[in-house]
């Protein structure tokens, strides 16, 4: 298929990730805003601007532990940024127009159905602000947003064929979701400096963002363990949201793409070094000594990266050596 | 004006219901009613079913079909215009009919037309007869910004110079006129089959009911025309669209055709020029193109024969066109054949490559470059329409009777600057049609653009997309100044 068009679609996956995962972690934010204390909603916003490395505008996150009314007002604040600021490009809204604009550039490789299921919530949210969703509750803002990005993505399931499109939009979703749920990991640890025990609520929500909390309980115990939630988050090949599910996506969508073509096999290589990492040299998480876990975590992040970076000189941006006669 | 109502007293007088408050006029054809007001033959259904259609339901379909427009993305931009980027072509429900017996006549004056002037672009490229035979200026023709010099004794297949053409017809008491041809990338054919989808979910019994000609096999057609164009010796070409991108404004249709023939939508930077080929890049590899239908300009679609500082285009495409290593419809060139200059000639080139007299009439054109014309036209500013050559789409043009004395003083200056890139024309009588307004239905002025296709033969849906000037009086019917589209029934005999 057209490079362009390739690109496009992988895109629209990556920026629908992006957005969803936005969906989710303020979707749990407000949970906590409810009926925790200010230093776990400190905590809390402190995880989430790690996970997605940003800083809120107008510099550090706030310094006015003990006070309800600053807190509330700094969650209005910090809510806006990371769902309707224009300048920042990772805010929810931008990511949906992003994916939104792909697609519209790309409109002729999908069906009408899937444009129509991206064009309405951006047409919908194009003139909501802050101001209108915190009115109403905003958390269910966040669910009706991220079950909008879960109608496309199970349009898309049902509908598409699956030849390259597919896994274009396929492999740009998991390699954003990756990436993201290795920061997002990263970020819980760096939250609580080592040797203290974090609220175990932190663990809950995290597990919720993973969408993990009714596994764990089936699997292992209604008692948090953060070392078993850790290693469950990371390597079990059955949970969606796991580190380890998304990299068997992106190898599944390699494989098929790929066709052994000798400039995609090093896509296909860099995937498949990041899950054996995991399934070999994954440490026993020890929250003593949790630096070998983050660094791991980190090298998978770092790795997301370059593979995009292959991913683009393989298929999007190659170099033209050898144009085939005909 | 003189307003003759419909009579109320007469026998089968069609004021009534949603039709009560129309007031036809007699200075123009009514394409629903005859000059006393009852509905012309072919029109009897659909007035009597509509007649006793609520407007509120009329308006409400006519919401819920341009919400869909807006939901699916069917939209287009206006140049020059900040906010609302992307605007949808406003919908009247109320469908245009159109007999077998016109639509008869308007398709053989179609063909005879594009014909006529394909067989001109292959003389003034070529031999340039009709030049030497003092039948159409020789510097009206090379002088044209149009005329591309690198076309000359270019092979096109078939002599297809011109392989999609949407003609602009309007209807005036006299009959049917050409009013523009549109030989270079005519946009539009997206709407005519939005408009009928859209129509046909509204109007399901009527439209089973009239019998309509289909036009939905366009992109088959379209895609047929194309392919019979390839390079010889290519059995099952890859053919692509050319589009400039998502930010031209006819981006919606270009996307559209692509998909309606399932073949890729490229823009010029997908495209590379290798050993006089065309291949574009693709996730495996560079693949070879064998027909481009090229949805950009001339100017742009090569910087390295044409214009240098196009971003839009492909280095060397033209060189790989000329060697004949890939086919392009429209050929570049075209635009000479529909400048408006040379528009005024197009019953002479008619009569002189076929022999025939022009079935389709033109609109009586004073071209400014001849003192006599010039003097015309200023001394007539008032009751004319003065279009400047180079433009389209309603840019740039003046509409004498509508406008103030200040304006008509200012724009004469610029004519007689350089009248050579000005014509004037009277201003036109076009028909009215019902459309859907506050009051029920109300006549408004429409045209139609009807496509038409050529390579090995000529093709065309009996369908065209019919533009309305939305408010009232209006007689500008272009999308990009308020105009609006209908969809036109073209009806079986």
């Amino acid at each position: 298929m057209l490079s362009r068009s390739a690109q496009g679609l992988y895109w629209i996956g990556r920026y629908l990730e992006r957005a969803q995962h936005g969906c989710r972690l303020l979707t749990d934010q407000f949970e906590t805003l409810k009926d925790r204390s200010v230093e776990e909603i400190e905590l809390s916003w402190r995880r989430l601007y790690a996970a997605v490395h940003r800083v809120p505008l107008g510099g550090g996150l706030g310094s006015n532990l003990g006070d309800d009314q600053f807190m509330l007002a700094d969650a209005f604040t910090l809510a806006h940024d990371l769902t309707f600021e224009s300048n920042n490009p990772d805010a929810i809204r931008s990511c949906l127009g992003t994916a939104r604009e792909n697609a519209r550039q790309v409109r002729n490789t999908i069906n009408d159905e899937l444009w129509a299921c991206l064009n309405v919530p951006f047409l919908e949210m194009r003139d909501v602000g802050i101001e209108d969703i915190w009115k109403d509750r905003p958390g269910e803002f966040y669910l009706r947003t991220e079950k909008a990005i879960e109608t496309f993505s199970g349009i898309a399931d049902s509908t598409m064929y699956r030849d390259e499109r597919w896994h274009f939009l396929q492999l740009g979703r998991f390699v954003e979701r990756t990436q993201l749920l290795a920061a997002l990991i990263d970020a819980q640890l760096a939250s609580f400096p080592s040797g203290e025990q974090p609220y175990s609520s932190d663990w809950l929500s995290l597990l919720r963002i993973f969408g993990a909390r009714g596994a764990y309980g089936r699997l292992f115990s209604l008692e948090i363990r953060p070392a078993l939630v850790i290693d469950f988050l990371v390597t079990d090949p059955l949970l969606s949201r796991s580190v380890r599910f998304g990299l068997e996506m992106i190898l599944k969508a390699l494989d098929v793409i790929s066709g052994g073509r000798p400039l995609a096999v090093e896509a296909g290589r860099r995937a498949g070094r990041m899950a054996s990492s995991i399934d070999y040299d994954w440490p026993n998480y020890d929250l003593e000594d949790e630096d070998t876990t983050r660094t791991v975590l980190q090298e998978i992040r770092q790795s997301c990266l370059l593979l995009h970076h292959d991913i683009r000189a393989a298929y999007f941006d190659y170099e033209i050596e050898d144009i085939p006669r005909l | 004006m003189n307003q003759g109502t419909v009579d109320e007293g007469r026998k089968g007088s069609g004021r009534c219901g949603l039709f009560a408050d129309y007031h036809t006029d007699p200075a123009f054809f009514d394409e629903m009613f005859d000059p006393d007001g009852v509905p012309r033959a072919h029109c009897t259904e659909l007035w009597s079913a509509l007649k006793d259609t609520a407007p509120g339901d009329m308006t409400q379909m006519q919401e819920r079909a341009e919400r869909s427009f807006l939901h699916e993305g069917i939209t287009f931009s206006v140049y020059g215009e900040e906010s609302a980027q992307e605007r949808i072509i406003p919908i009247d429900i109320i469908p245009r009919l159109v007999s077998a017996e016109d639509w008869d006549f308007l398709e053989r004056g179609l063909r005879q037309r594009l014909k006529a002037l394909n067989r001109f672009l292959s003389d003034i490229y070529g031999a340039g007869r009709i030049l030497a035979d003092g039948v159409v200026p020789v510097d009206l023709v090379r002088g044209c910004p149009q005329y591309r010099v690198e076309m000359r004794g270019v092979e096109v297949p078939f002599g297809t110079y011109v392989s999609v053409c949407g003609t602009d017809i309007v209807r005036t008491r006299d009959g049917f006129m050409v009013l523009e041809d549109n030989l270079r990338v005519p946009s539009g054919v997206s709407y005519m089959l939005a408009n009928r989808q859209a129509v046909k979910t509204s109007l399901r019994d009527l439209f089973r009911r009239h019998r309509v000609r289909s036009i939905e096999h366009y992109g088959a057609l379209l895609r047929q025309t194309l392919a019979e164009l390839a390079p010889p010796g290519v059995s099952n070409p890859t053919i692509v669209l050319l589009t400039p991108g998502v930010y031209n404004s006819a981006f919606y249709e270009h996307m559209f055709l692509a998909q309606e023939m399932g073949v890729e939508l490229v823009q010029g930077s997908d495209l590379l020029v290798h050993n006089g080929f065309v291949h574009m890049r693709t996730t495996d590899g560079p693949r070879r193109v064998d027909v481009i239908y090229r949805r950009i300009d001339d100017d742009f679609m090569d910087p390295l024969a044409f214009r240098p500082d196009s971003q839009l285009g492909t280095p060397g495409l033209f060189h790989a066109y000329r060697l004949g290593n890939v086919a392009m419809a429209n050929a570049p060139g075209t635009g000479v054949a529909d400048d408006k200059s040379v528009y005024a000639y197009v019953p002479d080139i008619v009569r002189y490559y076929l022999s025939e007299e022009p079935l389709l009439a033109n609109v009586e054109t004073h071209l400014c470059r001849d003192p006599k014309g010039l003097e015309y036209t200023l001394d007539n500013l008032d009751r004319l329409v003065v279009k400047m050559v180079g433009e389209s789409g309603g840019y740039g043009m003046l509409v004498g009777p509508h406008a103030t004395p200040a304006e008509r003083a200012a724009y004469a200056e610029e004519i007689r600057k350089d009248p050579a890139n000005f014509i004037s024309q009277p201003t036109l009588d076009l028909s009215c049609a019902p459309c859907l307004s506050d009051d029920g239905a109300a006549p408004r002025h429409v045209d139609l653009r009807p496509f038409v296709l050529h390579s090995r033969e000529t093709r065309l849906v009996p369908g065209a997309f019919c533009r309305v000037a939305l408010k009232p009086g209006s007689l500008v019917v272009n999308s990009s100044q308020g105009g609006g589209g209908k969809d036109l029934w073209v009806l079986s005999s």
